[in-house]
């Protein structure tokens, strides 16, 4: 846009005022100054015609890289870049969107070629790609130095306006009315002075010319709307400091505290419910076909850890500091903390057992003592017998060459391994393997192998009595735990934005300049939208000093909106 | 004004530099967080079997050989001589091997290492939380961390004697 200044130009106004370089209004009189002929065009009322402050002779390196950012071209180029980059991002679903997928592999089996380019090409994650927050990085110079260079000679321009305005600046604006006036010049102007004021327009006069200007601020609300936006880009690029954001699927085992990863907080899942609707309750075409959910609740504690957080040594104080009956759409919060319904497992997890040793032969029973599945305790005493754990499976199997071991973590087929000391055993104890569930006592012969162990007279036995005795979580709730601290930046760019679209949509700057010198009135007059409006405002302002102008003579062209 | 517009100009543009170079570089080294090659090895604060806490830091100006094993992982367990076997040999050259068990109580781990008889620190990691931050899927992984603290190689799946001797030996040569 530079590009249209001359190399030299002389920029000082007939009027003496000297003109930065790209000033197309002179600051102080209003003169157009790109031309030389009496053109009778409308004026190009932008910026009130005042140079941008990157407009400069001579740009050096500083100048060019901000002379590219201040052009509103190359940011519509950027907006419709992103915009273009946003819809790929669309075509597949997002890596993001996934839990526990391997992205190299996901796309090409799932949609085949196409997959695979679009995994290669990056846009399995286009909104975490480079270029995309190069393109985001950019808008945001953009809007900064857009703004700067716009509103600081705009601003300039508004306060240091002068009244008397050249004559041409006023027969060329979109509103012109030139009439023959009698009247004493300044007693007439004295006279408008008092309709405009009640129409709210600011008055001030010199002499037999005047400026009437209302609702200046409209024109702040497009910079009003940048600066929003600014906070808004902030705020989505601080959710990648550390502490700012975090999002999580975690698993909560019934009855567990368990720590939030990366938080001071444990969660407690005191119990989930998962509620169907009946058949008696489904529309007829469901009944049969159709298993619908009616209600999944995760009753949960938090807890904040008050003392010996992190220290591996020693057991984590915990303060209970809120308890919610999570329900999807209502989740746990607690500040800035929430905890989603995400999903649910019912498979029932063994959590511990109180087996009860018994003489199998004359039914005597010795006592009860509680067997943890995680962190048991070593040694047991039931009656006169001492029971010493000395081996422990949770998903009892054999390897290849035979021995016992876990084939995973988790207590699928807990298996103890212990060794009994007390009256009628042997000195050095006997051993005794020990299944707590039924199912496996079956399958891995429990009976076989402790015959094996401690001969065919072993008389002792591990028995539970009753489910009173079996400890299990009875299901697992998957909640989707959140911190988003940037929020509520987010939430305050998107008000401002919202005030600076009120201010720039629902009020005009309006302003009337007139001069009457030599029996005559010249009128001009400006707003930035809606002149229908004004010009029917101005009609009726004339009205009241018994001026009768059709409202369609004062359209001066250009003023339809 | 005409003044203060040149340094103001500088202020802004380095500004969007930095801020707009912080943004895209995470989204480039950043990415899922997980430690590559080259990138500084994550902080653990873990319990070991010997019922202290022990943290990387305090093997700071050592290699160290970070292995993730679990009793149930047949890998692991068949891995488990040839990393005794190389901390015999390296650990008076300034490397130290550290297993970080996953998710298993100390009854379990205790009892594993007296069958496999090792005895190289132990560390236990029952919340997992070693397993997040250094993005480990499968097992057994090791890390080869160098002096300084940077991951050198990772290794995913069973080790050998002789890739271990290897590794190891470029983590404490020039």
């Amino acid at each position: 846009m530079s590009g249209r200044t001359p190399l030299i130009t002389n920029t000082k106004c007939e009027c003496g005022h000297q003109n930065p370089v790209g000033t197309v209004l002179c600051e102080a009189c209003g003169k157009p100054l790109d031309e030389t002929g009496n053109s009778s065009e409308n004026l190009e009322m932008r910026y009130d015609g005042v140079a941008r402050r990157s407009q400069r002779s001579n740009p050096n390196v500083i100048d060019l890289v901000w002379n590219f950012f201040s052009s509103v071209k190359i940011a519509i180029y950027l907006i419709v870049l992103t915009l273009l980059g946003s819809m790929l991002g669309t075509i597949f679903p997002q890596e993001s969107t996934f839990l526990n997928i391997d992205a190299s592999t996901y796309y090409k089996e799932q949609y085949g070629t196409a997959g695979h380019i679009y995994y290669k090409l990056g846009l399995s994650h286009t909104y975490e790609s480079w270029w995309f927050v190069l393109l985001l990085v950019m808008i945001g110079a953009s809007l900064v130095i857009c703004s700067l260079d716009r509103v600081l000679p705009l601003y300039k321009a508004l306060t240091r306006q002068k009244i008397r305005k050249h004559r041409q600046f006023l027969t060329r604006q979109k509103v012109v009315l030139v009439t023959e006036m009698g009247e004493e010049p300044e007693e007439w102007v004295g006279r408008i002075s008092q309709p405009l004021k009640k129409r709210g327009y600011r008055v001030i006069t010199e002499g037999g010319a005047l400026l009437a200007e209302k609702h200046r601020f409209s024109r702040w609300g497009p910079y009003v709307i940048h600066i929003g936006l600014i906070i808004f880009l902030l705020a989505v690029l601080a959710r990648g400091l550390p502490g700012l954001n975090m999002d999580q699927h975690l698993a909560f085992p019934q009855g567990e505290v368990t720590p939030i990863p990366d938080t001071t907080f444990y969660l407690k899942n005191e119990k989930f419910t998962v509620e169907f609707y009946t058949e008696a309750e489904m529309p007829e075409e469901f009944r049969g076909k159709k298993v619908l959910p009616k209600l999944y609740e995760t009753k949960a504690v938090l807890y904040e850890c008050i003392a010996d957080c992190g220290d591996p040594t020693r057991t984590p104080q915990l303060k209970e500091v809120a308890a919610h009956d999570i329900q999807v759409n209502s989740p746990l919060s607690y500040n800035g903390l929430k905890a989603y319904q995400f999903d649910y497992d019912l498979t029932p997890v063994l959590r511990s057992v109180q087996p009860e040793l018994k003489n199998k032969v004359t039914g005597e029973a010795y006592g009860k003592f509680k067997l943890e599945m995680k962190n048991p305790q070593r040694s047991f005493e039931a009656g006169p017998y001492t029971l010493t754990l000395k081996e422990k499976y949770m998903d009892f199997g054999l390897n290849e060459s035979g021995q016992p071991v876990s084939k995973t973590p988790y207590p699928n087929a807990p298996a103890f391994l212990f060794l009994i000391k007390g009256p009628g055993l042997p000195a050095d104890g006997q051993q005794y393997f020990y299944f707590p569930k039924q199912v496996d006592k079956v399958q891995f012969q429990q009976e076989g192998i402790n015959d094996k162990l401690g001969g065919a007279d072993r008389f002792l036995e591990l028995e539970v009595s009753s489910m009173q005795d079996v400890d299990f979580s009875e299901s697992t709730a998957y909640l989707n735990v959140r911190v988003d601290r940037a929020m509520p930046f987010v939430w305050i760019g998107a008000g401002i934005v919202m005030l600076g679209l009120v201010l720039g949509f629902y009020w005009q700057h309006r302003r009337i300049w007139l001069t009457v010198q030599n029996g005559e009135l010249i009128l001009g007059g400006h707003t930035n939208k809606n002149w229908f409006g004004f010009r029917r405002e101005i009609v009726s302002i004339l009205e009241k000093v018994d001026m009768v102008v059709d409202e369609k003579s004062l359209d001066n062209g250009g003023g339809q909106a | 004004m005409g003044k203060a517009r040149k340094p103001v100009q500088i202020v802004i543009l380095l500004l969007v530099v930095l801020l707009g170079g912080y943004a895209i570089a995470t989204s480039v080294f950043g990415g899922d967080g997980k430690p590559k090659e080259g990138s500084k090895a994550p902080a653990f604060e873990l319990l070991g079997l010997d019922g202290k806490a022990h943290t990387l830091d305090e093997y700071k100006g050592k290699a160290v050989v970070l292995n993730f094993w679990g009793s149930w992982c047949a890998p692991c367990v068949k891995e488990m001589p040839a990393l005794q076997a190389q901390w015999e040999k390296w650990k008076d050259q300034g490397v130290v091997v550290v297993g970080v068990n996953v998710g298993e109580d100390q009854m379990t781990v205790e009892n594993f290492v007296k069958m496999v008889n090792i005895n190289f620190p132990i560390v236990m990691d029952p919340g997992r939380d070693a397993v997040r931050s250094y993005g480990i899927s499968p097992m057994p992984t090791t890390f080869f961390i160098n002096k300084k603290g940077k991951v050198d190689s990772i290794h995913i799946g069973q080790l050998d004697l002789d890739t271990l001797d290897s590794q190891i030996g470029k983590l404490v040569g020039p």
